[in-house]
């Protein structure tokens, strides 16, 4: 079979992504760019006996880079060597901005690669008041021209037919300004078999990762010799191309008034008002945020059920004995404990998806960008930063939508501050303990330190931004410039295949990692080095005769986990925590609840021997907790273990401490790399260290 | 009333004739974007606290978002 690599290539906003969905249906696949946190979406069609290998490049306005997405598309381009140079790059528009499309073609095509053009967005053509005479442009740009509907998936036949052809011979039209003659005669010097276009493209480009040393050396070099810079190169030629395509389609693109544009306005009087629009955008997060929050949990419940019952129905049917209980306890757990979040991911994605296709979401940026640069940060890192509130998972996820690798890295590592919903019951039982009751100013006291640990989250997820903003060099200036599309209805398949493609990514990317940590969690903590984790019922026996049933059980179960390898790692790590004001106990719980922060409470419930189905939400229930951890003393200091010092100490290693392997997963598989998952995990970790440690000192 | 202005100092609904850029500091893609000299523009919208402005590029008809550092690189003549 004949094989054939396909680009698409655009401007930001004009449906290629819609296009490529077309194309590939569902045969695609989302990933990085190698070392880059660019999001590589690549496909495959097959078609009359040829496989399309088809790659959808990030949207760019230009082939000079002024961002890491950009500079992807140029080494794509470029990089004649690379796995995926593209045999065909199809070049998209839409009639509203073809000229733009039209100077992204003729440097495609000077560059020497073989281009069509396709007109997508057809539809909206009377509206938008634009006619086009297709002929004319058929001549002017040398190539076939298709035009297509990518939401209905008219002419979408047309132009798979049309991959297969060969376009014609192209003469550059660029005419190099001649004051830049001489110098282009020198670089050509330097690649003596490359186009002339490519030469200057060489000669403009800031830096391009495709030369080797020594012609980079060259170009810097005649740059030097003749006083140009790239920014004037690149200019002229911009307005070289503007003057000369403004009189070329003079007769082939008529303009009428644009009746989008007219319905746009009137939303925006609204929508992006400095009050209103404000006053609008807060309530669409408090939608969204209830969406997470409250919506999600029946069916959280339901899963959550569902997956206790299946492994109590397997441990019921399969044969007492370790591997028994590490398919109930560990895997089908573990799996739970990954499918649990689907709700949470699959709501926001929903609401994100519904902003991004009607083109709300440029609205956010817009009002939004003034109080996130500060921090480093994009006016679209606010859905991250506040989906965060309900969980870091889902947000994490949606910082995808930030175009500026920089920005988009940066909301990435500190979105896990803000206070997910798992911090909210070890906070409920620690202030429960160590914050006494009573009213400061008619407020509830406990209720006003719970106010203040989501004030901190947010506190601490901004200022981290700020710092990690001075130390993350970024290799592009921090730009602002985009288009703000006219409203458009949603395209609800798009916004089904791109809910489909975050979950499943979730679940298959992240879920390994998750998947992984539970299994070793478990093995640590359901085998110990010594015969009183195994012969753990005749020491209780020994120790305690009295105890029976239930009690016993428990107590067992509690003698178990001491002396299982969570345990000893419990004990062994005791030397570290102690400055916290923690002993070996509390040192199980934070080892376990790495695993989630909720397990925190369900570990300590065993620790203290009441078995290990607590449920905070109930009454009962959580008095008994509490009287015991009140009554627990810790065995380093002789004071009681959860004392205002340690409980407050314990209250701030939970805000600040990456406890989360879903998150960690998450963020590895966003970044695409270790590097920056482990310096988040570091810096998280040192941070709830240190404001631990202070706080205990302090109040000891 | 100045003629001569940088587009950051515009007010809403004022229109204007781009007559330069810095280009040492602006990228091609503000002008791929439409910010051409003797380009004419119009201000629709500006975010409180000098956040972004939102421009109308008359030629093309498209609304382009800038940040007020940027609109501030680039002079205009009122009309
Ligand atoms: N009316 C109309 N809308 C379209 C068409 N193609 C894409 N869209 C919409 O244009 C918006 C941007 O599309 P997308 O594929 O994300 O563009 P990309 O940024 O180039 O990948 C989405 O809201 C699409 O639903 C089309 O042919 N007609
Ligand atoms: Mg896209």
């Amino acid at each position: 079979m004949k094989k054939k690599v396909i680009a698409l290539l655009g401007n930001p906003n004009v449906g290629k992504t819609s296009l490529f969905n077309r194309l590939t249906k569902l045969n695609q696949k989302v990933g990085n760019y190698p070392g880059v946190t660019v999001e590589k979406r690549e496909g495959t069609l097959v078609h009359q006996n040829t496989k399309y290998h088809i790659i959808d490049l990030p949207g760019t306005y230009t082939l000079y880079p002024n961002s890491l997405d950009e500079e992807v598309v140029y080494d794509t381009l470029s990089d004649t060597k690379g796995s995926y140079h593209p045999d065909l790059v199809v070049v998209v528009a839409e009639p509203a901005t073809l000229k733009r499309a039209i100077v992204l073609y003729q440097q495609v095509r000077e560059m020497g690669l073989p281009a069509i053009f396709v007109l997508n967005m057809v539809d909206e053509m009377t509206e938008k008041g634009i006619s086009i005479d297709f002929d004319a442009l058929r001549r002017l740009l040398r190539t076939e021209i298709y035009q297509t509907n990518a939401r209905t998936g008219k002419g979408i036949e047309e132009l798979i037919a049309g991959l297969d052809n060969d376009p014609s011979l192209y003469i550059s039209t660029f005419q190099v300004p001649a004051k830049y003659a001489a110098a282009l005669v020198d670089a050509k010097r330097l690649f003596p078999l490359a186009k002339e276009y490519s030469t200057w493209l060489n000669l403009a480009q800031e830096n391009s990762k495709v030369l080797t040393a020594d012609q980079r050396a060259g170009i810097v070099q005649i740059r030097q010799q003749y006083g140009i810079t790239p920014q004037q190169l690149q200019r002229d030629e911009s307005l070289v191309r503007h003057e000369e395509l403004d009189r070329a389609l003079e007769q082939i693109v008529i303009r009428g008034e644009n009746k989008a544009l007219t319905t746009t306005a009137k939303i925006d009087r609204f929508l992006m008002h400095p009050l209103i629009g404000y006053a609008i955008f807060l309530g669409v997060l408090l939608l969204i945020f209830q969406a997470i929050f409250a919506w999600s949990a029946p069916l959280m419940d339901w899963i959550d059920n569902s997956f206790s019952d299946l492994a109590a129905y397997l441990s019921a049917q399969l044969p007492e004995g370790p591997l028994s209980s590490l398919f109930t306890e560990g895997i089908v757990t573990g799996i739970g404990g990954i499918v649990i979040f689907l709700p949470q991911i699959v709501i926001l994605f929903i609401f994100i998806s519904f902003m991004e296709e009607t083109g709300y979401m440029s609205r956010v940026v817009f009002l939004m960008d003034r109080w996130l640069r500060p921090f480093g940060l994009n006016g679209k890192s606010v859905i991250p930063l506040m989906s965060g509130a309900a969980c870091a998972i889902p947000a994490v996820m949606s910082a995808r939508n930030i175009e500026n690798p920089k920005e988009r890295l940066l909301t990435m590592l500190v979105t896990p501050f803000m206070t997910c919903s798992a911090r909210l019951p070890i906070y409920i039982v620690i202030i429960g303990l160590v914050i006494p009751e009573g009213t400061f100013l008619g407020f509830n006291i406990q209720g006003l330190v719970l106010f203040g640990l989501y004030i901190l989250g947010v506190v601490s997820a901004l200022a981290s931004a700020w710092v990690l903003n001075i130390f993350i060099k970024s290799v592009h200036k921090s730009y602002l410039v985009f288009e703000i599309p006219t409203y458009k209805m949603p395209d609800w398949k798009n916004v089904a295949t791109n809910v489909w493609e975050k979950s499943s990514g979730f679940l298959i990317g992240a879920g390994k990692i998750i998947l992984a940590i539970s299994i070793i969690l478990w093995v640590l903590g359901n085998f110990g080095p010594n015969d009183r984790f195994y012969d753990a019922e005749s020491y209780v026996a020994t120790e305690q005769p009295s105890l029976e049933g239930d009690e016993l059980e428990t107590a067992v179960a509690s003698y178990q986990l001491e002396h299982s390898f969570l345990g000893y790692i419990g004990m062994g790590i005791e030397p570290i925590v102690r400055p916290l004001g923690y002993d070996w106990k509390m040192g199980i719980g934070l080892i376990s609840s790495f695993a989630a922060r909720e397990v925190f409470v369900g570990t300590m419930a065993v620790v203290y021997s009441l078995g290990d189905d607590v449920d905070i939400e109930d009454d009962g229930e959580r008095t008994t907790l509490f009287e015991r951890m009140k009554n627990e003393t810790n065995r380093n200091t002789g004071r009681p273990a959860y004392n205002f010092a340690s409980g407050i100490s314990l209250l701030l290693f939970y805000a600040f401490a990456m406890q989360c392997m879903a998150t960690i997963a998450v963020v590895k598989k966003e970044t695409g790399s270790w590097k920056w998952t482990l310096i988040q995990l570091g810096f998280m970790t040192g941070i709830a260290y240190l404001a631990a440690l202070v706080a205990y000192q302090l109040l000891k | 009333m100045q003629k001569n202005v940088n587009l950051g100092s515009l007010i809403t609904g004022e229109k204007a004739k781009i007559s330069q850029l810095d280009t040492e500091s602006l990228p091609a893609k503000f002008y791929e974007l439409g910010f051409v000299p003797g380009a004419l523009v119009e201000v629709k919208h500006k975010a409180p606290f000098h956040g972004p402005i939102c421009i109308n590029i008359i030629a093309n008809n498209t609304l382009i978002a800038l940040r007020k550092s940027e609109a501030l690189r680039i002079t205009a003549e009122r009309i």
